[in-house]
């Protein structure tokens, strides 16, 4: 589960959150952050279970009454790697958010999965001599049979005949 | 570790690192594995259960650890949109990667054959058509984490297994592994470090080639040689899974293939440049 961080993103997108959500406004401001949603995340914020003390977290949801209960729905997000989807619970107690679990859904949620596509990159890359370098192994196509490399010889030279 | 074994195998180079020197029974059991995956699946011996099910298709009892291998094939087919199937065989053959490396096309290669052809009802393969079935795009990865399994059976729970291109790293400390350019087998591109328990694939077009344009790793949509990309390389949990994405990444975006995989990778395209993922140990030389 992730901690709520307090960064100022919008997490969910709210055309894509179910009904009872969407009613629930103070619940909109709970759900900021953590624009990753993963395990990962650095859980600078409370946690869900906390969100019931106090702050704007806490403050009666304006416009009416609401009733009691759990209400649960899906909401995506961009990232740079693309869309990813969470799954938020938000309970409801005298028009209160008594509580709120944000859960990324299987996978493109994880930071993991953002950072794989935060690398690097390069225009054009320069060959170092392989003897130059401190490595165990090197990696690269599979070497040919021989019969292959003999094969290749046979067509060179039938080709410079 | 300090006992190095190297041998040839299925038409390429190995090396196993290991502790201690592996004794004559230990190797022959390795070999003895490597030789049973080849009898299944090599499209390069006549006497293996791919090479007869081409001439007839029907059904062809594999072995339960074979299910690994399929299923792979199977979400990677789906994952590429059809570009990587194992049914490139024959126009590979046809086009000169032959049993005999003809190494010249013939006039009219076959097509690559629908997918809907093969069904996989464990331990059965059905070929709904006579299909020569090609491994090649992950099955050295798949006998990689078979030798590495064997090795761990035999009391050699640390060990290195290098297929050449495929590679398995259960050492006691993370190996620093040279990406080697394929412009210039004498220099990297970069180095990238696995750590224990971790496989590199490698994937490179510029030895399994034969002139104008024709090397081995093909579209199966199209059933043409892949263009932009030169070189892949894959770090993930086994060799197998390295080895397929490696390939993959020949057709589909790295992001497409990571809704399904956990993997770093290095992409070099013919134009010299380089991408990598971040959450990868990887050193580039560039600029």
């Amino acid at each position: 589960m992730s901690g709520l961080t307090t960064t100022e993103e919008r997490l969910v997108s709210l055309p894509r959150l179910a009904k009872p959500l969407m009613t629930a406004v103070a619940a909109t401001a709970v759900l900021t952050t953590a624009a990753c949603g993963g395990d990962s995340t650095d859980a600078a914020g409370t946690d869900s279970a906390e969100t019931t003390d106090g702050g704007s977290d806490a403050a009666p949801a304006p416009g009416g009454d609401y009733a009691d209960g759990t209400y649960a729905a899906n909401g995506t997000y961009s990232n740079p790697g693309g869309t990813s989807e969470v799954s938020v619970e938000l309970t409801l107690e005298d028009n209160t958010v008594a509580d709120v679990t944000v859960t990324p859904m299987a996978s493109g949620t994880s930071r993991q999965f953002q950072d794989q596509f935060a690398g690097g990159i390069a225009d054009e890359v320069v060959g170092v001599a392989i003897d130059d370098l401190d490595v165990g192994r090197v990696a690269g196509s599979s070497l040919t049979a021989d019969g292959f490399n003999e094969a290749v010889e046979q067509i060179k030279a039938d080709a410079a005949a | 570790m300090t006992a190095v074994w190297r041998f040839e195998a299925i038409g390429t180079a190995w090396e196993i690192e290991t502790t201690d020197p592996l004794d004559d029974t230990s190797r022959r059991t390795v070999l003895d594995v490597i030789d049973a995956i080849d009898r299944r699946w090599s499209r390069f011996r006549p006497d293996s259960l791919v090479s007869r099910a081409a001439e007839t298709g029907g059904s062809w009892e594999l072995c339960a650890s074979d299910d690994r291998l399929l299923r792979f094939y199977d979400r990677l087919h789906a994952a590429t949109d059809g570009a990587l199937t194992p049914l490139v065989g024959r126009r590979l053959a046809d086009l000169g990667y032959d049993a005999d490396y003809t190494l010249r096309p013939s006039a009219t290669p076959a097509a690559v054959p629908s997918w809907d052809v093969v069904r996989w009802d464990p331990p059965v393969l059905h070929l709904a058509a006579p299909v020569l079935v090609d491994v090649g795009a992950a099955g050295k990865g798949f006998v990689v984490d078979a030798v590495s399994r064997c090795l761990a059976e035999t009391g050699h729970a640390r060990h290195t297994v290098d297929g050449s291109g495929d590679l398995l790293h259960a050492g006691e400390w993370p190996l620093r592994v040279a990406l080697q350019d394929p412009r210039d087998h004498t220099k990297a591109v970069g180095v990238v470090e696995v750590a224990s328990g971790e496989a590199l694939a490698a994937s490179a077009t510029d030895r399994r080639a034969w002139g104008d344009g024709l090397h081995h790793v093909l579209d199966g949509r199209t059933g043409e040689p892949t263009r932009d990309v030169m070189a892949t390389w894959v770090v993930a949990d086994d060799a197998m899974t390295a080895d397929g994405l490696a390939t993959a990444l020949f057709f589909t975006r790295p992001e497409d293939l990571a809704r399904q995989w956990r993997f770093g990778w290095v992409i070099m395209k013919a134009d010299g440049s380089v991408r990598w993922s971040r959450d990868l140990a990887v050193e580039v030389f560039g600029r």
